[in-house]
């Protein structure tokens, strides 16, 4: 039983009822209900929205990986009382959320982390972050993961019993199975894992590969334009991100707050600074020009702006000689492709910050996921060079040598059914010549014939109306809806799923083991395996009939029931049958 | 609305002669022949800008024996009152090169079989050479990914068997057919149900159609193959319910359920192989060992593995069944 972080009343489409965190699910429960009707599962968690302190309803909104539009929950408490238990579930919700944005969840927390969305900025943590420190940090944690050690399955119980419980949780089909089989007490948690143990494999290759940092380039817009006051919500997210992105933000954050500038009042002033302006993602920014004051606080923190021809941060990153294009052209100034003259760097120079912000948000993005490279002294081109020009698809195909398919004696194949052909056609011999004579005089009259032609009625209907059933019945099954009770298609499926699995242990236990190496079980806890099996599929039939009588009962067409279940029992006859044959060969 | 049709006639005179002399509701090659061309009549009458080709199948040879797109010699009959010129050449076009092909085979060439699959292929040629044209006449001359033609199709109208050797060139063709967005229907007039062309049909959308009544071979035609691809969705046109997908084993020739496939060339057996006799690839031990358990205990007890994969020849590894 998973155990309860914080609870609160709240509302959630104007029901009432019961918000519940506990340390898998986020859930809510209407009240006098006893199964929870929203479950949100914490790692499917993205983000977090609050309503604004003195709003007369207290609300929090869970934003999903899954569904952008998350959940709103109201907490109906007395305000007082609401607002507390909301904080609780704040703070707990940013660091899970934080959890699952964050890609290092336990390798080395590298300095950077201090900045984590989890705990509200402090400026002292905010001065150490200097831009060169954050992006070398945070390749540091990358990369300090790749070393960390696989867990294995099966080794460690503990971790084990773990990764099982992620696979079953996000996988809820084998979870009802695992519910059905397991709890139900029909196979043991060992069975029931055997076999399945790439799922744990994947679910530890799952765990070790990180995401990396989202792409979007931070952008607060502002939420409502009225009378010229802007409106932008901040999240502790979005702090992050800002401070991230534009370490003078940090900076400027750090120097003023909370000596000379209260929390609020630094942010309200930075969005209506150039500062802010100067970091906006796009040029739309005619509207909000107006609304730019002069602030002798942030304007300290202006830089110019990177519209020179040379970017102001010039790459150091020395260029590989085989992907620098400008390496080579005086080579080709006769022969070479004359230059474009199209695209003029700095033509529009509006356009030139911009071009840059995005191009240095998308190296930071990449050295951050690629850890910063060593720095290449500038290289001669030696042998090893040539050798990475030489490109497998530059060379003739012809060339390659492909597994040629020889088939062996082709013929042999055809002639099986060949002289079948031939063998019928030797009963009769048939004198071609005197047939095409006969045929071509009769075609000679052809035009006569083709004018006497008429389509004999009777024959006629009687393919107009073997083709009409033909294509009616096909509209038939397309039209057909399925009109299987729930409850009914839910028996008829757990029937199948369990049959499935029974016939999975079955087959497993009868088969070689797969595993190289000693396997696990002995032949004979194997032979006993397979019994118990067959002991369990011999009652599907009556499960199945039983079934069909509930459809009876529920005014379902049993013989579709039958249909549908047809197929499962005939894969558990074939394991009966093949069950009892081995016996009796053997004895 | 364009159209492209090109029929394929299965023209084995020794199949004829077999439908025509059938005991029940016989078919013969001439009557066949005049209620083809009354269907070929009502395409080219659906509009003028319907494209036709008619190949043929004689034994021994695959040709071409009418095009609309080729010009026509002019026809050397004098027309009826009753006749409507367009028709009169296709007609005559069709019906009096068959005459004159079946007139001119040699003796050799009476008895071979009829290479249906080449005929298909021609057809699939001549929808290729109308695509190209199309292209080049459009905008997209320049293209480098032709704009396939509106609803190109085949029909195949077969009277013989399946020929088991042209298995491979059948599927080439169908693959080819896929590639170029050809519907391929097939009709099978008489003898056993053809199952490849089944497989064309199903596998290129089309429609297979086994001639149930022989004496309403027009009626057939026109409710099943005169509406094309595109309308299809409107008029429901009769297919085959069902497609046999069976596959003969290469070792026996058994139609089998289940096979065993060589990994390296798809050569199927009924029964697990240490060497594929078509590639000669070597298969490992333990595989064959997990498939030979996985026969029904029939054949010769599979034999128990030991744990380093050696096989044993008795069963004393084997515990006693609870």
């Amino acid at each position: 039983m998973p155990t309860s972080v914080c609870t609160a009343k709240a509302s959630y489409k104007k029901i009432p009822g019961v918000l519940e965190l506990n340390d898998s699910n986020l859930q809510w429960t209407q009240d006098g209900r006893k199964a929870p009707s929203v479950r949100v599962p914490l790692t499917d968690a993205a983000s977090l929205f609050c309503s604004k302190e003195g709003a007369t309803q207290v609300r929090l909104k869970l934003g999903l990986f899954s569904d952008d539009n998350g959940h709103n929950f109201t907490f109906i408490s007395p305000q007082a009382v609401a607002y507390s238990e909301r904080e609780k579930f704040k703070k707990e919700l940013t660091t899970i959320i934080s959890r699952n944005r964050t890609a290092a969840e336990n390798a080395a927390k590298p300095p950077v982390t201090a900045l984590n969305a989890s705990n509200p900025p402090t400026p002292k943590a905010a001065t150490t972050v200097s831009p060169s420190r954050a992006s070398s940090s945070r390749a540091a944690s990358v990369s300090s993961d790749t070393g960390a050690t696989p867990i294995i399955p099966g080794n460690d119980p503990a971790s084990d019993f773990r990764l099982r419980k992620t696979v079953l949780l996000n996988n809820s089909e084998l979870a009802a199975l695992h519910r059905e089989l397991v709890i139900g007490g029909q196979i043991t948690e060992s069975e029931f894992w055997e076999g399945r143990e790439h799922l744990l494999y994947a679910q530890v290759a799952s765990e070790q590969q990180h995401k990396g940092k989202p792409g979007q380039l931070v952008d607060p817009r502002p939420e409502a334009v009225e009378g010229g006051e802007v409106k932008i919500r901040i999240t502790p997210q979005l702090v992050h991100d800002i401070f991230d992105e534009y370490p003078v933000v940090a900076k400027a954050y750090s120097d003023n707050v909370p000596q000379k500038l209260s929390e609020e009042d630094f942010w309200r002033r930075y969005f209506q600074s150039k500062l802010f302006n100067a970091h906006r993602a796009s040029i739309r920014s005619s509207a909000t020009q107006h609304v730019m004051k002069e602030d002798p606080i942030f304007d300290k923190y202006l830089e110019k702006d990177d519209d020179e021809l040379e970017p102001r941060r010039q790459r150091d990153i020395d260029i590989d000689l085989l992907l620098d294009l400008a390496a080579t052209r005086e080579d080709h100034e006769e022969t070479g492709n004359e230059q474009d003259i199209t695209m003029q760097a700095g033509k529009q120079k509006g356009a030139l910050p911009l071009i840059r912000k995005f191009n240095e948000h998308s190296e930071r993005l990449l050295n951050s996921a690629l850890g910063e490279g060593p720095s290449h002294k500038r290289r001669r081109i030696d042998e090893s060079d040539y050798e990475t020009i030489d490109l497998d698809d530059l060379h003739d195909p012809e060339a390659s040598i492909g597994i040629a398919l020889e088939m062996q004696d082709r013929q042999r194949y055809f002639e099986g059914r060949m002289t079948n052909a031939s063998t019928d056609a030797s009963q009769e011999t048939l004198d071609i010549k005197e047939i095409i004579q006969n045929t071509n005089a009769e075609l000679q009259q052809w035009a006569s014939s083709l004018a006497q032609l008429k389509i004999e009625r009777k024959p006629g209907d009687a393919a107009l109306l073997s083709m009409t059933q033909n294509v009616a019945a096909r509209l038939d099954v397309k039209s057909k809806r399925n009109d299987i009770p729930d409850g009914l298609f839910r028996q008829m499926r757990t029937c199948q799923t369990a049959a499935n699995e029974f016939l999975r242990q079955f087959w497993t236990a009868t088969y070689p083991p797969i595993t190289e190496g000693p396997s696990l079980t002995t032949p004979a806890q194997r032979a006993a395996k397979a019994s118990k099996m067959i002991g369990y599929l011999s009652k599907t039939s009556e499960k199945v009939a039983a079934i069909v009588q509930t459809a009876q009962q529920q005014g379902a067409d049993p013989a579709r029931v039958d249909v549908a279940m047809k197929p499962v029992l005939d894969a558990v006859e074939r394991a009966l049958v093949f069950h009892r044959n081995k016996k009796t060969s053997r004895s | 609305m364009m159209d492209t049709l090109c029929v394929v006639i299965d023209l084995s005179v020794k199949h004829w002669q077999r439908s025509a002399t059938a005991s029940d509701q016989p078919l013969s090659l001439p009557a066949f022949l005049i209620q083809l061309v009354a269907f070929l009549n009502a395409y080219s009458a659906g509009s003028s800008d319907n494209a036709l080709a008619v190949f043929a199948a004689f034994p021994g040879k695959s040709l071409m024996l009418y095009s609309s797109t080729d010009t026509q010699p002019q026809s050397t009959t004098v027309s009826g009152p009753n006749s409507y010129p367009p028709f009169q050449l296709l007609d005559d076009a069709v019906v009096s090169s068959i005459i004159h092909h079946l007139e001119s085979l040699s003796d050799s060439e009476q008895e071979a079989p009829c290479p249906l699959v080449g005929a298909l292929t021609k057809a699939l040629c001549f929808i290729n050479r109308l695509t190209l044209d199309h292209n080049t006449n459009t905008s997209n001359a320049e293209g480098l990914d032709p704009i396939a033609l509106p609803d190109p199709r085949v029909l195949i109208l077969s009277v013989s068997p399946d020929i088991t050797s042209s298995y491979i060139p059948i599927m080439n063709s169908i693959f080819s057919a896929q590639k170029l967005k050809v519907t391929i229907d097939a009709c099978q007039l008489s003898g056993p149900d053809s199952v490849f062309l089944q497989q064309a049909a199903h596998l290129t959308g089309g429609s297979y159609l086994y001639l149930e009544r022989r004496d309403a071979l027009l009626q057939h035609l026109t409710m099943t193959f005169l509406p094309s691809p595109s309308v299809r969705g409107a008029i429901a046109v009769p297919t085959q319910d069902k497609v046999d997908f069976r596959a003969a084993c290469f070792c026996h020739k058994n139609i089998v359920d289940i096979g065993f496939v060589c990994s390296v060339c798809l050569s199927i057996f009924c029964q697990p192989v240490p060497v594929c006799s078509t590639c000669r690839t070597k298969f490992p031990m333990k595989t064959l060992q997990r498939l030979n358990a996985s026969r029904p205990p029939a054949q010769p007890r599979p034999a128990p593995i030991g744990t380093n994969g050696v096989s044993k020849a008795n069963g004393s590894s084997y515990g006693t069944p609870a």
